[in-house]
């Protein structure tokens, strides 16, 4: 891109200056002059304002982008906008159905359920029963009485913190792992390659459950086992790409003016591959969300009475088939920030991979 | 495609050979090593396998003595690679005492790499269909659809599917045994089958469809359109072909991590598979258990990735399309 | 009908991707034929499981259980899973009746020597094996010399030693002594003859223990290493017979024993057993009749607390905090953990959280199971203590501004450990925001772990609040109360009093031992002290809210050894 811009404009300036006969003033020693920056300075802005342009034009991607800002806007607001605190119980209010101001008076979230026992279903409304005509839990009570308004919130906050944090890490550490690996290659490919086949042919629930007795439960530690589950993918990627550039003319260019091993793997290569890096770490993020999910499920997860969104949904999963709202707000929650990070990524991908723009 | 492949595996013959000779030994020790740092994981482990609240010293020290694990690592180690080439895996300390480990995964193993297997079958052909839809209709209100169903498929966990699944095919409309059953076999892996097959699902589809515009985007396909070749004979003599390898690739890892059992999903279905199988194992530090499955998942893991690549060596695609060319 | 019709059609789509797999179908593909060509009229099928149930009367029982099988050997068995499954084919000396009443069973008369330390057994005429050998003395000689053996190391040698008493069992444990120096011997054929080295008041109660079930020395050899890990390698004398059976199964089939000596008593044809570890595919599996009794947790208490077939059964376990008072500087000031065991409303939890019937407790000493001289409960008084332990929130705030004064601070910061499992993350949880609503100042901090590692930490004393608990081991106070001795490895808060220490060794070694009525008051003076110093807090005896199928009548449920009895069980 920065090359077809530049040709173009001295193609321009050649054609104006067809009669000219040039002057000693015309020619200037190269630096920092203020038409230098400027050119580029616009040709850079042009292949971002490009991937921009393209991203904004795919409408899946916008919606997704829209939907990740409005849930991180919630996690991070919602567990304040009412009274109630993630972990603060009433044994006296448990199990109560959703029920939100207004709407209830369409017969919605009037805080009735349908409670299917051995003998028949019947319905109830808690809310009556207990005399509580001015609580409101907007999407119902947990088994000990705790707003699941809340707590879903501020377990998508925890799960975004989480997955984010376990994305970037991964990122940084597979993404220089494979370039080196790549660029390199030989023996040090080879080793660095054994060391990634050993760590990978490990069953991860192996090492993440050994790294969850060994050190104290928490979100660091959460964060360090996801960590340890993605960056092989990631590595795997970084070298690809570097092992694709790596022959490139302007590699051997860069290295011919003497310029160092690491120099070259991450000033030159590293902004050509850029684009794949940041599409894997938005797809890495939803995994890692599962994934946490899934040591929630095996009881490895955030200690209670924090939550993630996935430690709520095994939480409701026991309700399940009893009080089957308490399952609903952590499981939609969780598959919008699924897909949207996933469209995101899909938009990000297709945005900044020119070949495929021109389908 | 298969005369493809046995023509170029012998146009590569000795040089092939001794390529794999080569991964195979690397394997090898690669699967060794796995194990020795498998031996210094277990250590790290808190508690024992036997029942810590009653024991007294000398039982404990008892114990241990019956089964070695008083003496060093390295010892224990060279006594188990011994054994493992012998055939004996070495038994159970907890989950089923005493109990031969071969025997234990012998009955285990098959059943949960039938119901992987069966998941994988489904999961990879309605992800192809799915991605190919997408791919084909892209953009339309079909692609968004295909988008929807698969990131639905990676985003709800599939011991929430089981259950989903169990409730209304099991439960209320009666189609399905809820519960594996060693006597329908066939019948009861329906369920499991399905709920694991979602995430592979997802992935193919997500994927299939990336490869896909690549693939249909790609100058050879360009010059089979302007050949005169007609759609559909594009699509599955050329698009599809080149677009399957990189599908295998990412499919082989979901194939090992299926076929080696699911712990949820068997958990939910009481399926005696070897996934829940592993996680009692890591949970009652019963050692060699946890050692024998980890070990057949890294041989695994290892032996396929070890086909992709050299699958991956014999059919080199530029090799293949230069032939197709003619 | 709709079920076989739609598994058979989707079957088939399967079969293809099956093929590629056969060993996984082989067993069942040929039966899978079968039942796929009678299927039309057979609507048990479901039940049906082995042809020759179908000759008795009526079905079989199927019953849910929550984890597999750990092993057959009942010298090496430990978990109430594998007991209840021994049980079902092999009796002991002693059987447990409906009351939790130690009865002969393989004993036909016992003989207790005057000063107490001699038991002589005299074994049925008519109790065989079903290979049609007789069950002789020898058999028990040769099984419990299994159980002292260090080289069979049985987990559970222990009920010989320490708790049974034999005389030189410790000696051949600690391996000073050969094992078949253990004080039992075979007198003749039908006669066995116990030694012990003290008088021990419970020890008919501990016949019913598999752990000195026979075993069969002839077949036991005939096995090599494969003993009890198949129908083949197990031989039954008890009321049913194994049939179908692997390590770690999910399923597991018995039948009714002719051959047994009081199969007369028996009226199931056969036991089907399926182990289903969730929760809600189990009540669904109830609801729609393959199972006759199962499990229900609390969420699904709701569902189901008007069914008439809802019952809570005890299940023994007592759950209690225990305080690490040596280490804990803060827990040493015995108000602060006043404050804290009268901060606790076990009400709510048992009501509230847990919901399966757990009952409530003050005492150090569970209620339901443990019987004195006079047949009363030990602790059915549950406001004995209620001093130093109750729910007072009032008394609890007095209690902690008092200690926090002697402490000279303000505010604490303590950390409970518990098990990662159900029921301890819900009760912590409650205990957490209980203590902290009461006591002001006070922040309680929870830390889940996997059993085993809770378990060592509390052992090593590396931590300062432990939920932990306890099941009985035998039916006698002593099971708990002998845990506070000083130096007990399970005396978590490393707690240590003389008297106390005193009252235990009269109570086991000492003259008090042989007195039953005396004993039982001696054991209330420590308990008393266990109550008094707050060394434990109690919290709740633990039920399992199960449901048993209305048609079902007769099974036996206990706390302690054998937690279900089918003897006398019957389904119509």
């Amino acid at each position: 891109m920065v090359e077809a811009a530049f040709d173009k404009d001295s193609y321009l300036h050649v054609v104006e200056s067809d009669s000219y006969v040039p002057v000693e003033a015309d020619f200037k020693l190269k630096g920092k002059t203020a038409d230098d920056f400027v050119d580029t300075n616009f040709a850079s802005q042009d292949f971002w304002k490009e991937v921009v342009a393209r991203f904004w034009r795919k409408k899946s991607a916008v919606i997704g982008l829209v939907f990740v800002l409005i849930i991180t806007f919630f996690a991070f607001v919602g567990p304040v906008m009412n009274e109630y605190t993630y972990s603060g119980q009433n044994l006296d209010q448990k199990n109560l159905a959703p029920r939100i101001p207004l709407i209830e008076y369409t017969g919605l979230f009037d805080g009735h359920e349908n409670i299917k026992t051995t003998s028949g279903t019947k319905t109830v409304n808690y809310y009556f029963e207990k005399q509580l005509p001015d609580t409101f839990y907007w999407f119902g009570s947990d088994n000990f009485g705790r707003d699941i308004w809340t707590r879903t919130w501020s377990g998508a906050q925890v799960s975004l913190i989480i997955a984010v944090a376990a994305a970037i890490i991964d990122m940084i550490i597979g993404m220089s792992y494979g370039l080196i690996s790549g660029y390199f290659g030989g023996k040090v490919d080879m080793v660095l390659q054994r060391i990634l086949e050993i760590a990978n042919g490990i069953p991860r629930l192996v090492i993440v459950t050994l790294l969850l007795l060994v050190f104290k439960p928490g979100m660091i530690t959460i964060i360090i086992a996801l960590m340890l589950t993605e960056w092989v993918g990631m590595s795997r990627i970084a070298r690809a790409e570097m092992l694709k550039l790596k022959e490139q003319e302007f590699v051997l260019a860069s290295r011919t003016l003497g310029a160092g091993n690491m120099h070259i793997i991450f000033s030159e290569v590293l902004p050509n591959i850029i684009g794949p890096i940041i599409t894997q770490v938005m797809f890495s993020i939803p995994t890692a969300i599962f994934t946490e999910a899934f040591l929630s499920f095996v009881g490895l997860g955030i200690p209670v009475p924090r939550c993630s969104l996935g430690s709520l949904i095994s939480e409701g999963f026991n309700s399940f088939t009893t009080h089957p709202y308490q399952i609903i707000p952590p499981i939609i929650v969780m598959a919008l920030l699924m897909l949207s990070f996933n469209l995101v990524a899909d938009g990000l991908r297709e945005a900044l991979d020119p070949k495929l723009k021109e389908m | 495609m298969i005369h493809y492949f046995f023509l170029a595996l012998l146009s590569f013959g000795v040089a092939m050979k001794k390529y794999v000779l080569k991964r195979v030994i690397t394997a090898i020790f690669t699967l060794l090593a796995i194990t020795l740092i498998l031996f210094i994981l277990m250590q790290l482990m808190p508690g024992s396998p036997f029942n810590d609240e009653k024991l007294n010293e000398s039982q404990r020290a008892a114990l241990y003595a019956k089964y070695g694990l008083d003496k060093p690592i390295v010892i224990q180690f060279f006594h188990y690679v011994i054994n493992m080439f012998k055939g004996d895996l070495g038994v159970s300390y907890k989950i089923s005492k005493n109990t031969p480990i071969t025997q234990l995964i012998a009955s285990r193993l098959p059943i949960s790499i039938g119901v992987g297997f069966a998941a994988v079958s489904i999961g990879a052909l309605i992800g192809l269909l799915l991605g190919l839809l997408a791919a084909f209709k892209r953009d339309t209100v079909w692609d968004t659809l295909a988008t929807v169903i698969s990131v639905i498929g990676v985003s709800v966990p599939s011991y929430v599917f089981a259950l989903a699944l169990s409730y209304q095919f099991g439960f209320k409309l009666d189609w399905f045994p809820m519960l594996f059953s060693a006597k329908d076999v066939l019948g009861s892996s329906v369920l499991p089958s399905v709920s694991l097959s979602m995430f592979t699902m997802a992935s193919i589809a997500r994927f299939t469809r990336a490869e896909m515009i690549e693939v249909l985007g790609s100058d050879y396909m360009l010059l089979a359109e302007s050949k005169g070749l007609s759609g559909n004979k594009i699509v599955f003599a050329h698009a599809l072909r080149n677009a399957l390898i990189p599908i295998i690739t990412v499919l082989a890892p979901l194939v090992v991590d299926l076929m080696t059992g699911s712990l949820v999903v068997e958990k939910i279905f009481s399926i005696p598979g070897v996934g829940s199988l592993l996680v009692n194992a890591i949970q009652s530090n019963d050692y060699n258990v946890v050692i024998a499955l980890s070990f057949i998942y890294s041989a695994m893991y290892i032996g396929i990735m070890l086909v992709v690549d050299i699958l991956y060596g014999v059919i080199d695609p530029r090799i293949r399309v230069a032939k197709e060319g003619d | 009908m709709k079920k076989k019709f739609l598994s058979i059609m989707l079957a088939s789509a399967l079969a293809l991707s099956m093929i590629g797999c056969g060993s996984s179908a082989v067993s069942g593909v040929s039966e899978q034929k079968d039942t796929t060509a009678e299927e039309t009229d057979s609507a048990q099928a479901d039940n049906a499981t082995t042809t020759d149930a179908g000759e008795s009367s009526g079905e079989d029982l199927n019953v849910m259980l929550e984890t597999p099988v750990e092993s057959l050997d009942p010298q090496q068995a430990t978990d109430g899973t594998s007991f209840e499954v021994i049980a079902d084919y092999t009796d002991g000396l002693m059987q447990m009746d409906a009351d939790g009443q130690a009865v002969n069973a393989l004993a036909e008369s016992i003989d207790v020597s005057e000063d107490g330390l001699t038991y002589t057994f005299h074994i049925r005429e008519d109790a065989n094996w079903s290979n049609g050998e007789p069950v002789t003395a020898a058999d028990f000689v040769f099984a419990w010399q299994r159980a002292v053996d260090p080289e069979v190391a049985s987990e559970y040698s222990y009920m010989l030693s320490d708790i049974g008493q034999i005389v030189n069992a410790q000696d051949i444990i600690d391996g000073a002594k050969d094992k078949s120096e253990l004080g039992v011997t075979a007198v003749d054929d039908k006669t066995l003859e116990v030694k012990l080295n003290v008088p021990v008041s419970y020890f008919l109660s501990l016949m019913y223990f598999p752990t000195f079930y026979p075993v069969n020395q002839a077949f036991f050899e005939s096995c090599a290493d494969t003993y009890a890990t198949s129908p083949e390698t197990t031989l039954s004398n008890g009321a049913f017979v194994l049939d179908d059976y692997q390590p770690a199964a999910t399923t597991i089939h018995l039948t009714k024993n002719p051959d047994y000596y009081d199969a007369d008593r028996v009226k199931l044809p056969g036991l089907n057993y399926q182990v289903i570890q969730d929760s809600q595919q189990a009540l669904m599996s109830y609801q729609s009749g393959d199972l006759d009794t199962t499990l229900v947790n609390g969420e699904q208490v709701d569902q189901v607390k008007d069914d008439p077939a809802f019952k809570a059964i005890g299940a023994g376990y007592l759950w209690y905090i225990s305080p690490n008072i040596q280490e804990v500087k803060e827990l040493q000031n015995v108000n602060i953990r006043y404050a804290i065991t009268m901060a606790l409303n076990r009400e709510a939890i048992t009501t509230d959280v847990l919901k399966d019937g757990s009952a409530p407790t003050y005492t150090a000493v569970p209620m339901d199971f443990a019987a004195g001289p006079d047949g009363s409960d030990f602790s059915a008084d549950q406001e004995k203590f209620k001093e130093v332990c109750r729910y007072d929130a009032d008394a609890a705030v007095e209690y902690w501004n008092k200690g926090l004064e002697e402490l000279g601070v303000t505010e604490l910061t303590i950390t409970m450990i518990h098990d990662a499992d159900d029921a301890p993350i819900k009760v912590a949880q409650v205990v957490k925001e209980q203590l902290e609503t009461t006591l002001s100042g006070l922040t309680v901090e929870l830390q889940q772990m996997p059993k085993k590692e809770r378990v060592q930490r509390m052992q090593e004393g590396e931590f300062e609040l432990g939920l932990t608990r306890w099941g009985p081991d035998y039916a006698d106070p002593m099971t708990y109360l002998g845990m506070w001795v000083t130096n007990n490895s399970n005396n978590y808060g490393f707690w240590s009093n003389k008297d106390y220490d005193a009252i235990i060794a009269e109570c086991t070694t000492g003259e008090t031992a042989m007195d039953a009525s005396a004993r039982w008051s001696a054991l209330y003076d420590a308990e008393q002290i266990v109550m008094d110093e707050a060394v434990i807090f109690p919290l709740y005896t633990q039920c399992n809210a199960e449901l048993i199928s209305t048609s079902v009548s007769g099974i036996e449920f206990h706390p302690v050894a054998l937690n279900r009895v089918y003897k006398d069980a019957s389904k119509n």
